[in-house]
């Protein structure tokens, strides 16, 4: 699987595994769990009876695993690091820029319309990734998947994508 | 109904001399099913006018060729860059994309290909001819007996994560809550939607979808090169016509497995709400739980392959019989497919049999001719499609994530739902580095609301008695079905651990 | 989400930008827009809680299609489906500009039904509705393989055992419509939602529930038989030949129940700032229901002319007061809470 395929591509480190970041998952699950009977305490038996069946067997799950990690930490098998989650450490930036652009992209898109936004992302996220370098070509990239994602998308098939100023001046025109 | 042989040749002869629409059809239809948050259902409203405009006859063929090879086109990004087209390619994923990782993504093409073509021909024939008995099943698969067959697709989180079960069924059960997000069925008491209005109606499934798949791929594939590993990458590149033509062998090798796992998606997508992903995860379920070798799932193995590629278009033949003979559609393209005929004043139900028999079994001619044609057009294209995989991911992954995004926008034309994929593709990210199964998530997400449907409604109409599960002759059959295929595999595990450990008495970590 | 707001001051700068860059754009806007004096001046919004593509995108559709010709402006409309309703209504009393260029266009039945289960966001008498669009009354139907060939063999039954009925939602007027008939008649009828009018229809047919309850018009096909309706009278006896009249029968004494009734609805306060926009609004609306053009645009979209019928401000607010009374009657039914 694809998971595996990951891990067995990132060389393997000696020593006790990090096991830290296998937990996010869970305590995530955990909290979503606490959270999700908060809002079920009061209401009709039907509400309640999947959720709790499903959340307990998830909780006593969860339990499994921290003592399970937590035996490994003690025999010194394993430690409470963060391990693959952030590994390649050189991508943390790359990454972290990666994400913030997307939030940029929905946050304007619902403005700006897909195809003037499309562009811009599709533009700065390939330099980002790219170090900057071919700019030519990233620019001729962005430019043919936005004009083209408008074309079928919008003019032929007439979607439900964002629309925006671009959308709407090209309205007037076609 | 008699079954008339001459009037299914004719038929046949007819639906051949509509190749002008079905060829255009078929393109469409893999462009759409291609991209996550289209679908034939959507895609047949926005052509609406169009097809409202056609003779009926030849809307009708429009449709169902458009229906069909929306299925096959959602295997084809499932099976390269890791993301289903739609929710019934889910489990295809799961043994396509390493294949293709392994620089086999022509081989996985040919494969899907194959098994979709094959497996919707063979329904879509059996569905003709035995549509008569066939069309009963949706008056014996109740509630009672759903819960069961839901309960078959999500004991594939269980098999799924065989390496580390644990951490498996840790997945599949938080899916199974972020699935329980939203109103129950019964007094639509909102539950666990942190005030959003915009998840009262559960999760909606294509940003769950996009998000787990597509976007936290996008995120973590940056770090290399392209998506193939090195070995991958040499093979690609020394790839010709050779490579497709692999495939066909190696899937038409897997004959008796394409056959019976379609039949499991003709039978469930008869029943009218259950739908493709049910039947890709029974399939592949059933496919593993039977297999010789288990353990290759997962790693790019054939069977895991063939079985939701041809279980999933065993469905789409599946979904017109309850139209056809009932009057109620077993799905929403079939739904669309209902108004459409009703629009130009055809009535489907079992009148239509014995007033337009062209029209009724026309439809399934017009799928039939649809894979036939299809295979003829689609199978030269693997070698150029399977391409896309060596595109650096400096290019792939923005362009995956603004696409898939927009994607998950359409449905419902929500801001909220890009957000809500994006969220989606945070926990599939971490999910993936930490060792945890983006799939078995997904199952949860997808079959815990249907189960708790399903199960309440059982519930509700037993007045409360939980025994009701127990209560139906079919269901039980199926119960010890499930425990069969639950233990069995266990105990041949252990038989095949105890024959190794004899033979190996070192035994070294695969 | 389409920002309304946003969109119309973006086309009115476009439509701007356009006229100043001369002929094309020009020549393609109305006439009325040079003088730009009465109300509307742009293309008025409507919000509609339901998806694009079902029976309100098509009612909309046929209705303001011929409305436009008297507003001599585009009507727009916007979908926001989820939570029966409750999103596009929070959307509208959110987002909406009370300027009456905003209206919604709902189900009042089980919409306001929404309200008696769970409150919404914003104060109820915030917004009401001022023209009714069509009244599709509930309907008792059974599969035509059913052993019940008439209402009182059902009736009959229930009084043996407890008969399961399939209704799209517990929180519906024909939900209430099967609870009125059980509470007067003696029958145990046990509701069985099931998530809309296409799920119950199978349901019905499948025979997985005894019988159903819907709005008239969503059944009226081969394979099922009518068998009551809630109303005065059988607006299509042709099509529903079995169905009795329950108030007649069983001697209910109540308004009819109708179970679909669209209708358009505005916010208060944009009736109060400006009355003279609203009164054109009404005046104008008025007019399609005699349009010849309209009856032709309903048949198109193949719905029986029969359940069109125009209802004004007042009517709406009695059948709201009614069906929420009714609710409140059943409270405890819907929302599965014992206090009331």
């Amino acid at each position: 699987m694809a998971d595996d395929e990951q891990s067995t591509d990132n060389p393997k480190p000696s020593g006790p595994k990090p096991l830290g970041g296998e937990l996010i998952l869970p305590i995530s699950g955990l909290l979503f769990t606490i959270y999700y009977f908060t809002t079920i305490i009061d209401v009709p038996w039907t509400a309640q009876v999947s959720a709790f069946f499903v959340g307990t067997i998830l909780i006593g799950l969860i339990a499994a695993l921290i003592i399970r990690t937590s035996l490994r930490v003690k025999r010194g098998e394993a430690t409470l690091g963060l391990g693959p989650l952030f590994a390649p450490k050189a991508y943390i930036p790359k990454r972290l820029a990666l994400l913030g652009l997307t939030l940029a992209y929905i946050f304007f898109i619902q403005w700006g319309g897909f195809t003037i936004t499309t562009f811009f992302f599709l533009l700065f996220a390939m330099l980002l990734l790219s170090d900057g370098k071919k700019k030519g070509l990233i620019f001729g990239i962005s430019l043919a998947l936005s004009i083209g994602g408008y074309l079928l998308f919008i003019l032929a098939f007439n979607t439900r994508f964002p629309r925006g100023p671009v959308e709407t001046l090209l309205k007037d025109v076609f | 109904m008699e079954i008339d042989w001459g009037l299914f040749g004719e038929l046949f002869a007819r639906t051949f001399s509509f190749w002008w629409v079905i060829l255009p059809a078929i393109l469409l239809g893999l462009i759409v099913g291609a991209i996550p948050g289209f679908s034939a259902a959507n895609t047949i409203i926005i052509l609406l006018p169009m097809t409202l405009a056609m003779e009926p006859e030849i809307g009708l063929i429009f449709m169902v060729a458009l229906y069909a090879s929306s299925r096959m086109g959602a295997g084809i990004p499932a099976i390269l860059v890791n993301i289903p087209g739609t929710a019934g390619a889910a489990a295809t994923p799961l043994d396509g994309y390493p294949m293709t990782k392994q620089g086999r993504a022509q081989q996985a093409l040919a494969i899907s290909f194959v098994a979709s073509v094959f497996g919707g021909l063979l329904t879509t024939l059996i569905a003709l001819v035995a549509m008569p008995w066939l069309s009963q099943v949706a008056y014996h698969l109740h509630s009672v007996e759903m819960i069961v067959i839901m309960l078959f697709g999500i004991s594939l989180i269980a098999t799924i994560a065989a390496k580390d079960t644990l951490k498996g069924l840790i997945a599949g059960f938080f899916g199974l809550m972020i699935g329980y997000i939203g109103a129950d069925v019964v007094y639509e008491t909102p539950r666990g939607t942190f005030g959003f209005l915009e998840l009262y109606d559960k999760v909606p499934l294509i940003p769950a979808l996009v998000g787990l798949f597509a976007v936290s791929e996008a995120f973590a594939v940056i770090e290399g090169e392209s998506i193939l590993t090195k070995r991958g990458m040499a093979a690609m590149q020394k790839a010709g016509w050779k490579e497709t033509w692999e495939g066909v062998t190696m899937a038409m090798s897997r004959w008796w497995h394409i056959i019976w796992t379609s039949i499991i998606g003709l039978v469930i997508g008869i029943v009218p709400g259950a739908g493709a992903a049910i039947a890709s995860f029974v399939a592949y379920q059933q496919s593993k739980t039977f297999s010789k070798t288990p353990e290759l799932y997962g790693t790019g193995h054939l069977d895991g392959l063939v079985a939701p590629e041809s279980a999933n278009n065993g469905v789409t033949s599946g979904t017109l019989i309850p139209l056809l003979v009932i009057g109620v559609p077993g799905g929403a393209t079939a739904a669309i497919m209902a108004v459409v005929l009703q629009y130009h004043g055809v009535t489907v139900g079992p009148d239509l049999f014995e007033n337009q028999p062209e029209l009724a079994f026309g439809a399934f001619t017009a799928m039939a001719v649809t894979y036939a044609i299809m295979i003829l057009t689609v199978l030269p294209l693997a070698r150029y499609m399977s391409k896309i995989t060596v595109v650096s991911t400096t290019y792939m992954a923005p362009i995956i994530i603004s696409f898939t995004l927009v994607g998950a926008f359409v449905p419902r034309a929500y801001v909220f739902d890009m957000y809500l994929a994006l969220a989606f593709g945070v926990i599939g990210y971490v999910a993936r580095k930490t060792g945890y199964h983006v799939a078995a998530i997904l199952i949860g997400v997808i079959l815990g609301p249907l189960l708790e449907n399903y199960f309440l409604r059982a519930l509700r109409i037993s007045e409360g008695d939980v025994l009701v599960i127990f209560s139906s002759g079919i269901g039980n059959i199926l119960w010890i079905l499930l425990i069969i295929s639950l233990f069995v595999p266990m105990y041949l595990d252990k038989r095949r651990q105890r024959q190794r450990e004899q033979a190996l008495p070192t035994t070294t970590d695969c | 989400m389409t920002d309304y707001e946003n969109d119309v001051s973006r086309r009115l700068f476009l439509k701007g930008a356009g006229a100043t860059a001369g002929a094309g754009a020009l020549s393609m806007l109305p006439i009325q827009m040079a003088f730009a004096a009465a109300f509307p001046e742009q293309n008025i919004q409507v919000f509609v809680p339901t998806r694009a593509g079902g029976g309100a995108d098509r009612n909309l559709r046929a209705f303001t299609g011929v409305w436009k010709k008297y507003v001599k402006q585009n009507f727009e409309a916007g979908f926001y489906p989820g939570a029966a309703g409750r999103v596009g209504y929070e959307t509208y009393m959110g987002k909406a500009k009370a300027d009456c260029y905003n209206l919604i266009f709902g189900n009042m039945g089980p919409e306001v039904l929404n309200w008696v289960v769970k409150k919404p966001t914003f104060p109820l008498d915030s917004y009401f509705y001022f023209a009714q669009v069509d009244a599709d009354p509930a309907c008792v139907f059974v599969s035509s393989k059913s052993k019940f060939k008439h209402i009182d063999d059902i009736i009959a039954e229930g009084k043996k055992r407890t008969l399961t009925v399939g209704t799209s939602r517990l929180a519906h007027p024909a939900s209430l419509g099967a609870l009125v008939l059980a509470q007067k008649t003696g029958a145990r009828f046990n509701l069985i939602p099931l998530s809309g009018g296409r799920n119950t229809r199978g349901g019905v047919t499948t025979g997985e529930v005894d019988f159903g309850v819907l709005p008239a018009s969503s059944v009226l096909r081969k394979k099922i038989k009518v068998l009551a309706l809630f109303d005065d009278k059988n607006p299509l006896p042709k099509r529903m030949p079995d169905a009795v009249l329950t108030n007649d029968h069983f001697k209910l004494g109540l308004p009819p129940l109708i179970a679909g009734a669209r209708a358009f609805g505005i916010k208060k306060e944009a009736v109060e700032k400006y009355p003279e926009r609203f009164k054109v609004l009404t005046d104008t609306l008025q007019k399609v229901y005699t349009d010849p053009a309209y009856k032709k645009a309903v048949v198109k979209t193949k719905a029986p002319w029969e359940f069109i019928k125009y209802g004004n401000a007042e009517d709406c607010a009695k059948y709201v007061k009614y069906v929420t009374d009714l609710g409140q009657d059943y409270r405890s039914l819907l929302t599965g809470k014992k206090k009331t």
